[in-house]
């Protein structure tokens, strides 16, 4: 299986991960396609439901950043 | 996050697949960085065991 | 409150069978505040249950629901339907919500997903302690409102026993023990002349002793006017 399939659903906190990805893509910085980003308006909004949910529709991983 | 893994275990996944990583949004690099260790890590451990039995019902 | 446990998903799958179609039912009263089995739970254990049996490569249909109280009979009949068209329930309630459901609907499979521990109060966040056992004829008024059935290891009603050590009971030292506490507070409150009074031994034919136990208020009965 090749990197490209897999789902890694990242959590990210708007004002702090999310404003990094953001950065990283302006500054045209490479990360691997399989993490897909998903914003969250805080990472005290992260949810174990929402992690289970992510696994049982197929995602590979999830990481929770803020 | 240890709550999650543990329910993740019982469930018969591997608890690897969920981790927390922390920083401030000038980090850029180190959003670049746990982005390429968690794929790294999910590639190790391979596709969610689920998948392909969702493939199976199809 | 009441405070519950959940039982451990293996145990849960053991009780739960071969059924195919499950119903996790969950209790919006004394479970969901003790973290046990509210709509949260609810949806956790419904999640889990569906990912480890596909995982086992015996995928079941599991939903959740949660009513306000599995205890009464007009909150059971809001979920009459999905209860009747499942293969098992598996109750989120304390044992009076399983028992609830399974007196209500006849002919339901019902178990039960938790452990139902006792009567007792958060006392910090993550932590439920005992407070009640619920013995028929409250006896706090003796020792300042606190129950020395409930929190004396050896239910005494005359003082500690010799094995009460600075504070502590002799079952553990983690346990305060329960007539310090009633020493303590009496004295604090200056009524520690209330302890000279003699308390004959208990009559434990109003706890559980005397067998299943069951009030009947006559003046909120509706039978009574049928008749």
């Amino acid at each position: 299986m090749t990197q490209d399939a897999l789902q890694i659903i990242a959590y990210c906190c708007e004002h702090c991960a999310y404003a990094a990805a953001d950065l990283a893509g302006g500054l045209r910085i490479q990360y691997p396609p399989s993490v897909r980003v998903v914003m969250l308006p805080c990472t005290g909004k992260m949810d174990v439901l929402l992690a289970l949910k992510a696994f049982e529709d197929g995602a590979d991983g999830i990481m929770t950043a803020g | 996050m240890e709550y999650l893994q543990s329910l993740l275990k019982e469930i018969g996944l591997e608890p690897e697949r969920a981790r927390m990583f922390n920083l401030s949004a000038a980090m850029a690099g180190k959003f670049v960085e746990a982005a390429k260790e968690m794929t790294e890590k999910v590639t190790e451990l391979g596709p969610n065991p689920l998948k392909s039995k969702m493939k199976d019902e199809r | 409150m009441i405070v519950a446990e959940q039982k451990s998903l293996e145990e849960i799958k053991k009780l739960v069978g071969n059924a195919k179609k499950v119903l996790v039912a969950g209790c919006g009263t004394c479970v969901t505040v003790c973290f046990a089995g509210g709509s949260r739970e609810a949806a956790i254990v419904s999640a889990e249950l569906r990912m480890s049996t596909k995982l086992a490569g015996d995928p079941k249909e599991v939903a959740d629901v949660t009513v306000q109280r599995q205890c009464e009979w007009e909150y059971l009949d809001e979920i009459a339907e999905q209860v009747q068209g499942v293969d098992v329930v598996l109750s989120l309630g304390c044992g009076v919500g399983v028992q609830a459901i399974a007196e209500h609907f006849p002919n339901v499979w019902v178990v039960p997903g938790l452990n139902t521990k006792f009567m007792g109060l958060p006392t910090e966040q993550g932590v439920w302690a005992e407070r009640c056992a619920a013995c028929g004829d409250c006896i706090l008024g003796l020792t300042g409102g606190i129950c020395p059935i409930a929190r004396c290891s050896k239910s005494l009603l005359n003082g500690p026993c010799g094995g009460s050590l600075d504070g502590h009971c002799e079952i553990n030292a983690e346990v305060p023990c329960g007539w310090q506490l009633i020493y303590d507070r009496l004295k604090s409150m200056g009524k520690l002349e209330v302890l000279m009074e003699i308390q004959a031994p208990k009559n434990w034919r109003t706890s559980r002793d005397g067998g299943p136990r069951k009030i009947v208020r006559e003046d909120l009965r509706l039978v009574s006017e049928e008749k």
